[in-house]
């Protein structure tokens, strides 16, 4: 089996930020989607979540994850939203970005989808959050535009998401 | 196609301390690493990654979660930016840890640096016995990367057959 990693889109936010990072018109020929993130907030936190809209649509969604933050770790659920990313925010030490990948199994299937995604916000200091969230889209439609939103400010300049499409092509 | 292999570092008889991988292109957009690791130690132990030389224990910090089959763990140590945990001698024979390791921006000079790893290892095939963790790594540095260099310390060695991959990810 041969597996290709194809760059469909790039977004780097420029000077002044953005609170939302948005992919449209996602191609459909591909079996599983990626994205990798590289963001940091500017919300006066040092850890912000982003959640996701699939399609516009968040409240569809669910998740389980796995956390940590440098002394303790803990499972929990929520469902009625979609977190997917945690970052820096502004009283993080400086000039640092979170690294996260997004992975979307059959992302044109009819069935719901299932999204996994790991999520690492430094800090240096000895609490900082590592995060592996399972997610459920409990739609069936084809996932053709992904969104990820800022819940405390704005993504900063320099933060970088980009989208790819994964074929898997059996021989 | 957008990811290319760079390097590849497959440790012979005798074992290596370090692995360094230098002169790293600095045309890709993601640094991406697979290792397959293990250790000429008891119970295996951490992997430490510096980049660009740089020893300064002060510069670099690692956290991490992760379970054992019986507990979750969690953390923090500084000096390294950590990409998990190796296999060691005591561990069921011919078995290596996995570390998929992803370093994203690496060459943005307005970015410190943030290593994500994710590890297993399961030292026990009989019982499955294991680790399982999600690894994170900060190189508080605005430059480029352009080595990497993963030394175990002083007295345990990577063991013959211990693998590194470097790939580079592209976004057009």
């Amino acid at each position: 089996m041969s597996v290709f990693l194809q760059p469909l889109q790039t977004v780097t936010v420029g000077a002044g930020g953005v609170a939302t990072i948005s992919f449209a018109s996602i191609p459909q020929g591909y079996t599983d989607l990626v994205v990798k993130c590289s963001l940091a907030a500017s919300g006066a936190a040092t850890s912000v979540n982003g959640t996701m809209y699939l399609n516009g649509n968040n409240s569809n969604g669910s998740f389980t994850n796995l956390f940590g933050n440098g002394s303790g770790a803990s499972s929990s659920r929520v469902s009625g939203y979609m977190d997917v990313v945690t970052t820096p925010g502004s009283t993080s030490t400086a000039n640092t970005f979170s690294s996260n990948e997004i992975y979307f199994a059959n992302y044109t299937s009819s069935n719901y989808k299932s999204i996994i995604s790991d999520s690492v916000n430094e800090n240096n200091t000895a609490a900082a959050d590592q995060v592996l969230r399972s997610i459920l889209w409990s739609n069936t439609a084809a996932i053709n535009q992904i969104q990820i939103t800022c819940t405390n400010g704005s993504w900063v300049q320099y933060s970088k998401v980009s989208l790819y499409g994964v074929l898997r092509n059996g021989i | 196609m957008s990811m290319y292999p760079i390097a590849t570092t497959t440790v012979g008889a005798g074992g290596a301390t370090s692995i360094t991988f230098s002169s790293i292109p600095q045309n890709f957009t993601h640094l991406h690493l697979r290792a397959f690791t293990r250790g000429v130690v008891s119970s295996g132990t951490n992997i430490p990654m510096q980049f660009n030389g740089d020893g300064t224990s002060g510069n670099y910090i690692t956290h991490y979660v992760g379970g054992t089959g019986a507990a979750t763990f969690s953390g923090s140590t500084g000096g390294n930016a950590n990409i998990g945990w190796t296999m060691g001698t005591t561990d069921t024979a011919n078995g290596f840890g996995a570390s998929i390791v992803d370093i994203l921006d690496y060459t943005n000079t307005n970015k410190n640096k943030t290593v994500r790893t994710l590890n297993g290892v399961v030292q026990d095939a009989t019982t499955g016995t294991g680790l399982l963790g999600l690894w994170s790594g900060l190189w508080i540095s605005t430059a480029a990367i352009n080595s990497i260099n993963i030394s175990l310390s002083s007295t345990p060695l990577f063991a013959q057959y211990s693998t590194f991959q470097l790939y580079g990810i592209t976004t057009a």
